[in-house]
């Protein structure tokens, strides 16, 4: 049986116990790569034939020699009698938006197209300690701007492995990708508005966003510095779990990193929802949408396969024993966009503001007069349009005369959003809840270049996630189905503070009971196109 | 009273305060896309709020880990960072001079 | 003839003496490091890191704002300021903008004529210092090493008149800032930064002017010059029927003169928020109580214990409130003056003692472990002590020399054990060997004879070498009494008690 097919938890325990070799999982998840994934994303691609586009395109870089050197490394100590770590030998992928020492670290943009850190991430570093091994580097969209992985400024960008002419969503869409299509069963992204659950929703896998701190930032290169959470990707919930605990836990290198104590998040995963409360809300079955012109809002209904994706799954629940809370309000989700619109483009425009040609990275070859034309043409040049538009923003809504109005406002409507989740988990309150279901997102994956020009639109494929990166609560999406055109669905649970066991063993229940559903053993397109075993 | 719409010549001051030039597509497009951007957040302005109601920094109450100890713990590897400059000289990064300083002089 | 009122405000930027910088754990201080050598990922500003509190720059920040009676903030917080510039490498700042650590304050300066001005400032806060940059060759060398080193930054009400007011408001500051160990102040190496905003009006008037910026002041005393160089150009300029204009300029100290840098500036957009990556700062209301208590009053409060060996280390909080209060700390004006009073000292001798607390600790733990008068003890370190300081350029903590030492080569002295010439020749054995003095006494045999015996055979062979002298003596030539000393002395090598030997010798002359 070929490795690919295997769970995280599967090959570790079969490496940790001497059964299986770490070199020759390697090598069998390599040659998936060579198989499914093409070209990897570059700033000059050539032209694509038709067999390209066909391919995943979910890698940027892969670092075959370093997996290697980390694989000998499980197996020198497997042989040793030492313990080679709960991850041993299990290929991940990492979200090029983390710097990981003998890489480059391009964040998918020009401006760092040959940046390599004298540093690793610290989640990266948990993650090699564990005994993984770093296969290479995914594609997202450029800094973590978007939702589509459409706008990296390397291309090609990744195709979504069921169809692939649909998008993977974003921003962590190589990682989505890589894991659908078995190149590597966990991959780390990071989700600032849902760019960990929306991908996740769209390539039909699982993706965790843990409560804000509960990962460390260091070393991810930075979007929405109160927004950004690190969190797991892969097939199934335990392994999701497995690849939390890895990661979880205080770092001194990041000081809003948390000092809560770790749970055991697999101990308790097969506990079941008997007795949990598990709350839906009529404002997460629609979306609020903006026109564009006028500003004022209209109500704009989701994909229906969505919301019947959601009574499925509580019918499932509810049949396990859990209590379904139906009605619960959550009034501010619909300021969940505008709000993002400002508070994560006013960190992100000041966060861009050390890319400027002078220390690393792309500087311009154009010859220059001047330090402030250096700056101009070097970040006109190095930026491509999604930065830029987050910094013009960014700068406006934050500018001396516009902040009271736009990003002190911002951040109070944020503490609205927070309370509609206090109210809703409140063990005193009215609701109780354990877990919020909801959607992931208000369609399937869209077509490539079906959304990208238009920035307000591909904003709101955010709307049902955002709320838990305003909140820093967790927030998991599970797949739940497949839409007509056999498309993924994903349904999310959002979770209280630090609740991560909670959702991930209400998430649990639900996939241990489907696990014979058809829908679940539908080969992605890419698979079939690859005739892979 | 704040404005409706980002003027072409605001937007232009704006590109220029983010260090950054545009041509003639991308500037259009970028403030068609800013302008639609600040329609969508205007409802921010209309949400009734009590004045009690305090900024969120972080959506959780963020306890975080305390000040660090006043230890010297040198970067093993200083010049590994210097190996990043698009243009050094002997220890030092360099860059074009700043023009309006280079002008005024006296 | 309208008289004139100079108006100055000074805003002043004080390097801490922290081991480390204030959020990465490079060092503070590498004056002399080569270029670049002492950076990190933090403070070159690579993408993906993330700064980190410096414990003891919150310490010295709190302290430094109790000791300028400012009100200390239980929560402070850190913004960012952002700009361009390239020895700026984040593109931005990390400073307190609007809720910063303490807010008021004021410092008594003790101008030269004898009055006391009380000088507000505004507010006190912390923020990361800049890298340096220089010009060579039409492009500019940038260099890292400085940048995130902790600063506090205060500025003062326009509230001085003139250049030497400004300087003097300097000085008392910087011996503060030494004092109680914030800041090695060293303006040279720029620990203490200043620039001054200069203004005139008509005398009595209230209305603030037009001002301008002086820049590049690297010394109290270019300080004192440029401002008042300045005030003389405006003074002119409106005499002349000019209007004084808002210029930044620039001070070169080579030629004393100063040079337009550019018109300041409508004001930056900044866009101040909330520095995401850290948490708000912190202090307990014990901690505040503490730290504010450290502070001694006139009239409160019984003389401190020594303090020499005390380092801003010692004083940790937030970790212990239990630990017991370690030394209260006098300002340096209010321990001048109990000096005056309580040791009968000069003004001179008390300024001198006080010019830095380790030597005025130095001396308050010498006189309490000795028995002579306050004032001798005072003599011993004004002449000899502080010369050997000098020397070997040490100060009184660095010394081996402990003052339990220096009290027992006074008391050697003053009981005729030893001479002055060997006691003050004693003090550099001490440092040298470290020694006590006793021991090196005994060792090299420097007491006094003081044994009659010992001396009237000294004495004798004397008067038999020199019988001239002798007959001179006796015919009534009695100041060669001073020669026969100086001989037995000479014979002694300097060991004679000099009382007793000039008894004996009047007595075996006379004979």
């Amino acid at each position: 049986m070929n490795t690919t097919s295997l769970s995280a938890l599967e090959i570790a325990r079969r490496v940790r116990a001497g059964e299986l070799s770490a070199l020759q999982v390697l090598e069998e998840h390599l040659a998936q790569v060579a198989a499914v994934d093409g070209i990897p994303g570059q700033l000059d691609p050539p032209a694509l034939d038709a067999r390209e586009e066909q391919k995943v395109h979910a890698f940027i870089q892969v670092t075959a020699e370093l997996a290697r050197q980390q694989a000998e490394q499980v197996e020198a100590k497997v042989a040793r009698g030492e313990d080679p770590g709960p991850l041993a030998g299990v290929p991940v992928s990492i979200k090029d938006i983390f710097c990981v020492q003998g890489t480059t670290t391009t964040a998918g943009s020009r401006i760092l197209y040959n940046f390599r850190p004298p540093y690793t991430a610290t989640t990266v570093e948990r993650l090699e300690q564990a005994g993984a091994l770093i296969l290479g580097k995914t594609n997202l969209d450029e800094f973590t701007y978007g939702s589509s992985s459409e706008s990296s400024a390397f291309q090609p960008h990744p195709n979504n492995p069921w169809n692939t002419q649909h998008v993977t969503g974003g921003s962590s869409g190589g990682s989505a990708a890589a894991v659908a299509a078995r190149e590597t069963p966990l991959s780390l992204g990071t989700d600032t508005g849902g760019s960990i659950r929306q991908p996740s929703a769209f390539c039909g896998v699982v993706g965790l966003k843990p409560t804000y701190g509960r990962t460390s930032r260091y070393g991810l290169i930075a979007f929405g510095s109160s927004l950004d959470c690190p969190g797991p990707l892969a097939r199934n919930v335990s392994d999701a779990a497995l690849m939390l605990q890895v990661l979880a836990g205080a770092d001194p290198k990041d000081s809003t990193s948390a000092t809560q104590p770790v749970p055991d998040y697999l101990a308790a995963l097969a506990e079941g929802v008997r007795g949990l409360r598990i709350g839906i809300s009529p404002d997460y079955d629609h979306i609020a949408y903006p026109d564009t012109e006028t500003g004022e809002m209209g109500i704009q209904a989701i994909q229906p396969e969505m919301n019947q994706a959601v009574r499925e799954v509580a019918q499932v629940l509810a049949s396990l024993g859990a209590e379904i809370v139906e009605n619960v309000p959550m009034p501010n989700a619909r300021h969940g966009i505008p709000t993002y619109f400002v508070i994560s483009r006013v960190e992100a425009a000041s966060n861009l503001h050390r890319f400027d040609g002078v220390k690393y990275g792309y500087r311009t070859q154009k010859p220059v007069h001047d330090l402030t034309e250096l700056y101009r043409v070097t970040r006109a040049e190095g930026f491509g349009l999604q930065p830029k538009l987050r910094i013009l923003m960014g700068m406006y809504v934050s500018a001396a005369a516009h902040s009271a109005h736009y990003y002190q406002k911002a951040l109070r409507v944020r503490s609205l959003i927070r309370a509609d989740f206090e109210q809703a988990f409140d063990p005193t309150g009215p609701y109780r809840l354990d877990a919020l279901l909801t959607p992931t997102t208000p369609t399937t994956a869209f077509r490539r270049k079906e959304v990208l020009g238009d920035s307000v639109l591909m904003q709101y494929s955010d709307q049902m996630t955002v709320g838990a990166n305003h909140a820093g609560i967790p927030a998991i999406s599970i797949p739940a189905g497949l839409d007509p055109q056999g498309l993924p669905i994903g349904v999310q649970f959002f979770g209280n503070d630090f609740c991560e066991d909670l959702i991930l063993r209400v998430a649990y229940a639900y996939e241990q009971a489907t696990e014979l559903a058809a829908w679940r053993h539908v080969v992605p397109q890419a698979l079939r196109a690859a005739e892979v075993k | 009273m704040l404005p409706e719409k980002i003027t072409r010549e605001m937007f232009d001051k704006l590109v220029s305060l983010a260090a950054l030039e545009l041509d003639e597509e991308e500037s259009e497009y970028l403030r068609t896309e800013l302008n639609h951007q600040l329609a969508a957040v205007k409802e921010l302005s209309e949400i009734p709020i009590d004045e009690d109601v305090q900024p969120s920094l972080h959506g959780i109450d963020c306890q975080g880990n305390p000040p660090r100890p006043d230890e010297w713990q040198p970067f093993p590897d200083p010049d590994a960072i210097l190996a990043l400059a698009p243009e050094r000289e002997r220890r030092y990064f360099v860059v074009p001079e700043i023009a309006q300083l280079s002008e005024e002089g006296q | 003839m309208t008289q004139y009122e100079i108006v100055v405000g000074l805003e002043t930027h004080i390097q801490l003496n922290t081991e480390t910088k204030i959020f990465c754990s490079c060092k503070a201080d590498s004056w002399g490091a080569e270029p670049n050598t002492n950076i990190c990922p933090v403070c070159s500003g690579l993408p993906g890191v993330l700064p980190v509190l410096n414990a003891e720059a919150v310490q010295k920040a709190a302290l430094l704002a109790a000791a300028m009676h400012a009100e200390i903030n239980p929560i402070s917080y850190f913004d960012r300021k952002n700009y361009f510039y390239p020895d700026l490498p984040k593109g931005y700042q990390i400073t307190q903008f609007d809720e910063p650590i303490g807010k008021g304050g004021y410092l008594d300066v003790h101008m030269p004529d004898g009055s006391t001005r009380r000088v507000h400032i505004h507010k006190l806060h912390l923020e990361e210092d800049a890298g340096k940059t220089k010009i060579e060759a039409g492009r500019r060398l940038v260099d890292f090493n400085r940048c995130g080193v902790p600063l506090v930054e205060m500025v003062t009400e326009p509230e001085l008149h003139s250049g030497e007011e400004a300087a003097q408001y300097l000085t008392e500051l910087r011996q503060l800032l030494r004092w109680i160990g914030v800041s090695e102040a060293d303006m040279e190496r720029g620990h203490l930064r200043c620039d001054a905003n200069v203004s005139i009006r008509e005398a009595g008037s209230t209305v603030l002017n037009t001002k301008t910026e002086i820049k590049n002041m690297n010394s109290i005393e270019s300080i004192r010059q440029a401002i008042t160089l300045e005030a003389q150009r405006q003074i002119a300029a409106v005499e002349a029927g000019e209007r004084v204009e808002s210029y930044t300029l620039d001070w070169d100290a080579d030629t004393g003169t100063l040079r337009k840098m550019r018109s300041k500036e409508t004001e930056a957009d900044y866009r101040y928020f909330r520095e995401p990556d850290l948490l708000p700062v912190k202090l307990s209301e014990e901690e505040i109580k503490y730290i504010k208590s450290i502070f001694v009053e006139p009239g409160e409060v019984t003389p401190p214990q020594p303090s020499h060996d005390l380092k801003s280390k010692d004083i940790s909080f937030g970790v212990s409130i239990s630990k017991p209060t370690l030394t209260q700390i006098e300002s340096p004006y209010n321990r001048k003056m109990r000096f005056i009073a309580e040791y009968q000292l000069s003004t001179y001798d008390a300024d001198i003692l006080t010019s830095e607390r380790s030597l005025s600790d130095y001396f308050e733990e010498a006189v309490r472990l000795s028995s002579a008068a306050p004032k001798t003890v005072s003599n011993w370190m004004m002449n000899d002590l502080l010369r050997l300081m000098n020397d070997l350029g040490k100060s009184a903590s660095e010394l081996r020399l402990r003052p339990t030492d220096l009290a027992e080569i006074i008391g050697l002295v003053e009981s005729g054990k030893i001479s002055p010439a060997t006691g003050k020749a004693l003090l550099k054995k001490v440092e040298e060997s470290g020694q006590k003095p006793a021991e090196i006494v005994a060792a090299e045999g420097l007491g006094l004879i003081g044994d009659e015996d010992a001396l009237r055979s000294q004495i004798a062979a004397v008067l038999s070498e020199s019988p001239n002298e002798v007959a001179s003596f006796r015919a009534g030539k009695e100041s060669l009494l001073g020669w026969f000393v100086g001989q037995v002395m000479r014979r002694t090598g300097g060991k004679a008690d000099p009382k007793r030997t000039r008894e004996l010798l009047l007595e075996m002359l006379k004979k």
